[in-house]
């Protein structure tokens, strides 16, 4: 389709009941109270000359080009300013409005570079549309006065460039980093004719910006744009399509030259996003065009051999041919398969059909094993549904939000400007979170409370706010009796309202004064319309299902459930991790999460399928590598997930890979697991194929492919072939048809079709009969499993505790910069920003150590071993360590245990007990891994 | 012996060696075993006198001006503490012509009483207003101004009691009462003198307002160039609070208020209105457009009245008064007394407080004596920096905002700056963009730009460059800036250089012969 | 004449902490500062940023709007002298434009020995006793040469 562009009403629409009909050059125009005239005017089809002005900004009125006259007014009122009154008559265009018009812009055009051609904006200019809009033929001042044409460029920052020189002080870009962004990070500098556009810093990429885009968006000149338009030029057509980063689930529109990819603008009408982006779907797409990146497939007899590059066929036909082998040899159950939380709806159900079907076992894993399933097992349990139970847009009605385990600012960006625009708005925080997250105070922001607590006591924590809410009789009774299991609900008061669950004990197990936790519980409870968000931080624990549960338990008791501004919001970490569950990813579930065991179920499938499904739940990842260890798990197929990096107790892990015969890896590069495979298939980017990614609201979006597969084929087409070769017959033409199969055997995607996703944009499901359209907020009057069920969740202190050997606590976490194990961000200019992992320590605890800012330190658990930078930040509490997971030669998760939450197995990443000590370096299994991760990447130029 | 006299403590009088008088004669006195009170007041407005020796008097205050401390010996010499004669006497302050033409009512206690001292405030009518309000209630209290006809002195002329008005009827959890003493139109000091004269004046008015709008915080946002009347006004709020006048539950009214000084920081623009609330909260200050109007959604977002001084220190006579008595005096819509300031190159400056009307050639040649140099008046700049120029012609045009307007002039806070013959109306013109370019907040492109521009098309005319062209693009500029500004400083900026281009054609095309000359 | 303190960080945060929790309190902030340390440099904007919690940009934008907020500390002395209209009615100009030439200076600039800096005022409510200045902080009306020449003696 042709370039998309966006129609600009200059300033943003008004929800008002009252209408007002006033006229416009002869028209009569009626538009909600409170409208500006430009908007009015603009809504009727008239256009207003504007430069200082767009409609996802608040009107500002200072380039003055939009001046309009009122009947029975004196002047001439900038339109963007001036609300439209009952009756009102406007002109938007007289002989006088033209001269001031070109008077503003010969101002204008005598302090402005004349390189028209060779302007990098050249042709998509809002500043030489306007020139040619009020017909400014001349400049009366000539060139020689003052001017700012030889300010210098600032080409700090890796993707866009600001050029001083083309800049007209509109502030844009400044009130689209403080509006929209919430980071503040520009300001206009001095004043007068001096004024300037300046960051906080030097420059741009020493400052406080955090690199979002939204300035680029937002300025009229292309004093501020993308380097990637610059050397490719202006874009020709555009394709919207859906990030496949983390999963807030931002639209983007991918403008094209050809087949090149110019640049990824977040689209208006993205309604995850509402035009809003962050670094890395904004910037961070070259990884797809990396050089690095593998386009043929490739195979080797031991994982000690250099890899050979071969046909299609011939690496298709060594798949199929050693998993007949291995299933011949070790049995049906010998072999299985991992989707993926990167890939699409589409993708993902094929590889857990073809497990199901071609090998006829249940074997089917995925990443999110490993993230959020103690939320589907927690919240299924209580509400009856697997998944968040708010839209994003929920949180402009939140008075208070409680965040736990989530760090918004860096794992879910885009929320999070949403979240802190709210807040400035006057919604109170609540943070619960070892680590002072920037959301603890950044600026205008600032939580109410900060629960500092120690990693492994949430749902301690939680109960004892639950304990002050019971005992100080703030429960909604009336929300309870209604719409919960009051039996339940007894049992869990009685139990909750138990010494042990007092702030007062929970104090000494927890270390947060016993005053804090009563008072967020009582701002939680009375504080209006309460929400909670909360992302890994809970989930990955010993208790991780125990605290989601105790969450809902929290919710239901406060009636904070069933409309907008409350509810229960998991932040799901990967574009499509909500989406993998939804497809059947899990061992024991088909769609929809509907168990394996129910032969009701499995005949809809049988039948489609035309094979018998086995009836038991197939291993979860660890259960595959433990049998691997014991040598009945031989086969394995991973469609885009590096395990070996982002799974716990990474040598167990590459024990339990390397006693496999076949290791099947499709994946974008060789990834760290590559290592160990023995049949390399070149998986295909985001760009390259159509799709659908479901977001952490239950967003279906769509994927669009805007370039042809760089490696051949989308991995749906490569997961097909394996199928056929396998002799199971799946004959997809198009994804289209594979969302067609779901939505004929999924409830809460029966509605959903590509032609409905095309007309509407997204839906939320469920998305049936009852809610065509989809179900932005869910539970409204009632759970979806009848009545809410209330829990007991008894806090049991996790098995890894600190003591005289290993006295710190570790956990883990992300930053923006990077994306989890950082496939796609190290392969972009990102990595400018956050080179290596660190190892983020208390001053105190440092000093203890003899450490100091960026020594190397050894990084010690009963697991292992590993060697990083230390940055020293009292972000962290005394006793609490911190790093991220997102370069394999730090291979944080070398120290992580096995230990994993009691219900699903997801791995008890945030809390290990360690101990750090100075060091020179790398450690020497470091060295080693290294090594042989190199040894294994050598690849034979094809004869 | 004992005696008491009377000595200004005001800037003006102070930038004349005021203190060094007070020193001499606190030494002589010693000397001479004379009991002296030196009492220092603020200045009556009578500047070539200053400094002005007052010696009380059982028949009244014998004044003797301008005494340096060179004066002083020979003063004792004469015994002027007796009221006797000295060349330097001028008899019966009261009886000098320039303040005997004038109506004091904002003005009537200023250079007479103590600043510091509330007591002398009460004992001269003070808090009489104040008293009659909180009897009237707020909302007589608000149609009472609105009934005076008061106009904001600030320069807009608005009418003070609708603002008032429009604030008293917005519903929010508090309100604010700001004091613009940001007075930084050249030829204007009439705020300074109030607020280093009679400072309660002006907390009695905010009290009043912020009684009638229901609003219980106000702030006199004043300029660093004024380090003295800052202090005053310190003095004079610490003073208010010890008499129970500031604070909770003002003399047992239930009412409870406080006032703040917040000083700026070398910015004009914060005089505008909007600049000076985002000022006032600690941000650039820069111009807000408006609606919102600051009455809605002002200070922090609340409902504010935002005033000037001489505007507020009005409303307690109006109060005490009655509105009849000050709508009574004026001209046209132009009602009540206005504080004229008579400056620059003029034989009698000083502050001339009289009702609307009178006539701008009155002022100039009969009031304040023509100019200093003894050389003809050429021009008059009337309402400070953005205010027009006036030739002699336009003498008859009386001191009111509609007759100003009419002819392309404003009154604005009220000053006069007279020039004498010597005067290059084509370089004031240059000045006013010039001053426009330093003081821009950059906001909008007009005023931004086109002041520089501005600078630069008059320097090519001043040297003679194709001036008729530029004539021509100096015109345009004009427009652009009046109708296309955002605020008065850029809209403004026209009115020196149009009036100059207008009644001075000449200053703008004299050096294009010189220029032929030199090619 | 004005000693100004080294600047010294955690001196800084003393004098700003009590106006952060003030409403406003920016402004009041700044001049405190101006008055102990005659500037507010660089370094003082991460320390204002910190404690109104607010970004260093926008910190560094309130900082430059204002003139009077210098970065580096003047000389022993000040004079303002007024550029306005009023007292460029009484030749102040002039009188303004020989002065620095005599001394060499431009505008805000200091004498060599660090003992003057001569800043341009645009009024000081002083125009009735124009031309005027403000030496130090006290008022100076009807200068001529002879009286800024004794100005000058006194600052050296």
């Amino acid at each position: 389709m042709p370039l998309i562009k966006e129609t600009d009403y200059g300033t943003p629409a008004i929800a008002s009941e009252k209408t007002i009909s006033l006229m416009i050059d002869g028209m009569t125009v009626e538009v909600p109270e409170g409208t500006s005239i430009m908007r009015a005017a603009m809504l009727a089809g008239i256009t207003v000359p504007k430069l200082c002005a767009t409609d996802s900004l608040s009107a500002f009125g200072s380039c003055r080009l939009c001046l309009v006259e009122i009947e029975g007014r004196a002047g001439t009122p900038a339109s963007c300013t001036t609300p439209v009154a009952p009756g009102m008559v406007v002109a938007t265009e007289t002989e006088r409005l033209k001269k001031l018009r070109r008077g503003i812009m010969e101002l204008y055009v005598s302090d402005f570079p004349r390189d028209i051609l060779t302007a990098p904006a050249n042709g998509n200019c809002e500043f030489h549309d306007m020139a040619g809009a009020v017909g400014l033929r001349e400049v009366r001042y000539g060139y020689d006065g003052a001017n700012h044409l030889d300010a210098k460029k600032d080409e700090s920052n890796p993707y866009f460039t600001f050029d001083a020189s083309r800049c007209i002080v509109c502030s844009r870009c400044v009130r689209a980093c403080e509006d929209i962004q919430g980071t503040y990070a520009l300001t206009i500098a001095g004043r007068g004719f001096a004024s300037q556009v300046a960051t906080g810093g030097t420059d741009f990429f020493t400052s406080e910006c955090v690199s979002c885009g939204a300035c680029v968006q937002a300025c009229p000149t292309g004093a501020l744009i993308e380097k990637s338009v610059i050397a490719a030029g202006q874009p020709e057509h555009s394709v919207i399509t859906t990030c496949a980063y983390c999963g807030v689930g931002c639209n983007f529109k991918a403008e094209m030259r050809g087949e090149e990819v110019v640049r990824m603008v977040p689209y208006k009408d993205g309604k995850a996003n509402h035009g809003h982006s962050c670094v890395k779907g904004r910037f961070a797409w070259g990884y797809a065009m990396h050089r690095e990146r593998i386009l043929k497939p490739m195979l080797r007899e031991k994982i000690t051999d250099p890899w050979r590059e071969v046909s299609w066929e011939e690496a298709i036909g060594r798949v199929a041919s050693e998993f007949k082998r291995i299933q011949a040899r070790y049995g049906r159950f010998s072999v299985g398969g991992i989707t993926s939380s990167r890939c699409t709806n589409e993708e993902t159900y094929l590889v857990q059909k073809l497990v199901r079907a071609g090998f006829g076992n249940n074997n089917v894993d995925t990443c999110a094993r490993v993230c959020h399933s103690p939320t589907g097992y927690g919240l299924k349990a209580t509400f009856g549904t697997s998944a968040g139970t708010q839209d994003f847009d929920s949180v402009d009605h939140a008075d208070v939000m409680l965040v736990i385990g989530a760090n918004p600012t860096d794992a879910h960006p885009v929320f999070a400007s949403a979240m802190k625009r709210r807040l400035r708005a006057g919604a109170k925080l609540i943070v619960v979170d070892p680590r002072r997250i920037d959301l603890v105070r950044t600026p205008h922001v600032a939580a109410t409370y900060h629960l500092a607590l120690r990693p492994g006591t949430n749902v301690a924590i939680v109960n004892a706010l639950a304990h002050v809410i019971v005992t100080e009789n703030l429960v909604n009774e009336a929300f309870v009796r209604d719409h919960c299991e009051w039996d339940a609900f007894q049992d869990w008061a009685s139990f909750i309202v138990r010494p042990e669950n007092s702030p007062e004990a929970v104090a000494k197990v927890a270390g947060v004064p016993a005053a804090l936790i009563r008072d967020a519980a009582r701002l939680y409870a009375t504080g209006g319309n309460a929400a909670i968000y909360y992302g890994l931080g809970v989930t990955e624990h010993s208790q991780g299902t125990t605290t989601v549960i105790a969450i809902a338990n929290l919710a239901m008791a406060t009636g904070n459930i069933g409309r907008p501004g409350v509810g229960v919001n998991p932040l799901r970490g990967q574009n499509n991790v909500q989406g993998s569950c939804d497809m059947g990813s899990f061992p024991h579930e088909l769609p929809d999460y509907r168990h394996i065991s129910d032969p009701a179920v499995r005949r809809i499938y049988e039948d489609i399928w035309g094979v018998k499904l086995d009836a038991e739940p197939g291993l979860r990842i660890p259960n595959m590598i433990d049998a691997a260890m014991d040598g009945s798990f031989k086969g394995l197929y991973i469609q885009g997930e590096d395990i070996i990096q982002s799974d716990p107790d990474t040598q167990h892990m590459i024990a339990g890979i390397s006693a496999m015969e076949c290791v099947v890896v499709q994946d974008l590069f060789l990834n760290e697991t590559a290592n160990y495979a023995h049949i390399f298939l070149p998986g295909s980017s985001f760009l390259e194929k159509d799709g659908t990614f479901t977001n952490a609201e239950r967003r279906v979006n769509r994927v669009r492919r805007v370039m042809r597969p760089k490696n051949d084929y989308a991995d749906w087409e490569i997961t097909q072939l394996i199928a056929q070769a396998l002799g199971y017959p799946m004959h997809y033409a198009h994804p289209s048809e594979i969302m067609d199969e779901i939505a004929h055997t999924t409830p809460s995607f029966a509605g959903i079709s590509y032609d409905l996703l095309d007309r509407v944009g997204s839906v939320q499901w469920p998305c049936d009969a009852n809610a065509p359209l989809g179900t932005p907020v869910m539970h409204i009057g009632g759970f979806a499993r009848g009545r809410g069920r209330f829990m007991i969740t008894e806090y049991v202190p996790t098995e890894e505790k600190s003591g005289p050997r290993f006295p710190l606590l570790l956990t883990t976490g992300r930053i923006l910069s990077q994306y989890n194990v950082g496939a796609q961000t190290r392969h972009t200019a990102n990595s400018v920003w956050h080179e290596e992992d660190r190892l983020e320590i208390h001053p105190h605890d440092a000093e203890q150590r003899g450490v100091r800012d960026g020594d190397w330190v050894k990084l010690e658990s009963r697991s292992g071993a590993t060697a990083l930078r230390a940055l020293i930040t009292d972000r962290v509490a005394t006793g609490v360590v911190y790093t991220t997971f997102h370069h394999p030669d730090t291979q944080a998760n070398v120290v992580t245990t096995e230990f994993s939450d009691w219900a699903t197995n997801c791995p008890e990443y945030k809390v290990t007990a360690v101990q750090v000590s100075r060091a020179n370096g790398p450690t020497e299994w470091q060295e080693t891994y290294r090594q042989h991760a190199e040894q294994s990447r050598r690849i034979l130029a094809a004869e | 012996m004992s005696a008491r006299v009377f000595l200004p403590i005001d800037a003006g009088a102070l930038a004349l060696g005021a203190d060094d008088v007070a020193a001499a004669l606190a030494a002589h006195a010693s000397a001479r075993g004379i009991a002296l009170e030196i009492v220092r007041t603020g200045a009556r407005g009578l500047y070539w006198l200053e400094p002005l020796l007052e010696v009380a008097r059982p028949e009244g205050r014998i004044a003797y001006g301008p005494v340096s401390a060179g004066d002083v010996p020979a003063l004792f010499e004469s015994g002027f503490l007796d009221g006797a004669a000295h060349p330097l006497r001028v008899g019966r302050p009261e009886e000098i012509p320039f303040l005997k033409r004038q109506t004091r009512l904002t003005f009537a206690r200023c250079g007479i009483v103590d600043p510091a001292s509330a007591a002398d405030y009460e004992a001269l009518g003070g808090w009489r207003g104040l008293k009659r309000a909180l009897a009237l209630g707020a909302a007589a209290s608000i149609e009472e101004v609105v009934a005076s006809g008061l106009r904001g002195r600030g320069g807009a002329g608005f009418p003070t009691g609708i603002k008032w008005r429009t604030a008293a009827a917005a519903q929010a959890d508090r309100k604010y009462i700001v004091c613009n003493a940001d007075e930084g139109d050249s030829g204007t000091f009439a705020d300074r003198m109030i607020i280093e004269g009679d400072p309660f004046v002006l907390i009695e008015g905010m009290l009043i307002a912020g009684y009638a709008v229901g609003a219980s915080k106000g702030y006199i946002y004043t300029r660093s160039e004024y380090p003295h009347a800052i202090a005053a006004m310190n003095r004079a709020l610490a003073a208010a609070r010890a008499g129970g006048f500031l604070g909770a539950d003002i003399q047992g009214s239930g009412f409870s208020f406080d006032l703040e000084v917040r000083v700026g920081a070398g910015a004009y623009v914060c005089g505008e209105e909007t600049a000076l609330l985002d000022s006032l909260e600690g941000k650039r200050g820069v111009v807000r457009a408006k609606p919102p109007l600051p009455a809605i959604q002002g200070l922090f977002g609340r409902p504010t009245v935002i005033n000037n001084v001489i505007s507020l220190a009005s409303v307690p006579i109006i109060l005490a008064e009655g509105a009849k008595h000050y709508q009574g005096l004026g001209y046209g819509r132009s009602r009540g007394t206005m504080p004229i300031q008579l400056a620059g190159n003029i034989r009698y400056p000083g502050l001339f407080e009289a009702a609307f009307g009178v006539t701008l050639g009155e002022l100039v040649n009969e009031i304040g004596g023509g100019t200093a140099t003894g050389r003809p008046v050429r021009a008059v700049q009337v309402g400070g920096p953005l205010g027009a120029y006036f030739p002699p012609a336009l003498f008859d045009t009386p001191f009111d905002y509609e007759a100003f307007a009419a002819r392309d002039g404003l009154i604005g806070h009220g000053g006069v700056v007279v020039f004498d013959d010597t005067v290059d109306m084509a370089a004031q013109a240059r000045f006013a963009m010039e001053f426009c370019a330093v003081e821009s907040c950059g906001k909008c492109t007009p005023c931004r730009l086109g002041s520089t521009r501005g600078m630069e098309v008059m320097d090519r005319i001043r040297e003679g460059r194709e001036v008729e062209k530029n004539i021509a693009l100096i015109t345009d500029l004009c427009e652009t800036m009046k109708f296309g500004s955002l605020c008065a400083l850029g809209g403004f900026t026209p009115y020196p250089v149009i009036s100059a281009l207008t009644h001075f054609r000449e200053d703008f095309t004299r050096a294009t012969a010189r220029h032929a000359a030199a090619e | 004449m004005h000693e100004y303190s080294a600047w010294d960080d955690e001196r800084a945060s003393e004098i700003i902490t009590p106006w952060c929790t003030v409403e406003g309190g920016m402004l009041p902030a700044l001049h405190a500062l101006m008055a102990e340390f005659g500037a507010v440099p660089d370094a003082a904007v991460p320390l204002l940023a910190q404690q109104f919690n607010l970004s260093c940009a926008e910190i560094r934008g309130i900082i430059s709007f204002y003139h009077d907020f210098r970065s580096t500390p003047p000389g022993r002395h000040v004079l303002k002298l007024c550029r306005a209209e009023a007292c460029q009615s009484m030749h102040g100009a002039t009188l303004a434009e020989n002065l620095l030439a005599r001394l060499g200076l431009t505008w805000g600039a200091t004498t060599t020995d660090g003992a003057l800096t001569i800043e341009p005022v645009y009024c000081l409510g002083l125009c009735a006793v124009a031309p005027a200045a403000l030496f130090d902080e006290v008022p100076q009306g009807r200068l001529d040469v002879a009286r800024l020449d004794r100005l000058v003696t006194a600052a050296r």
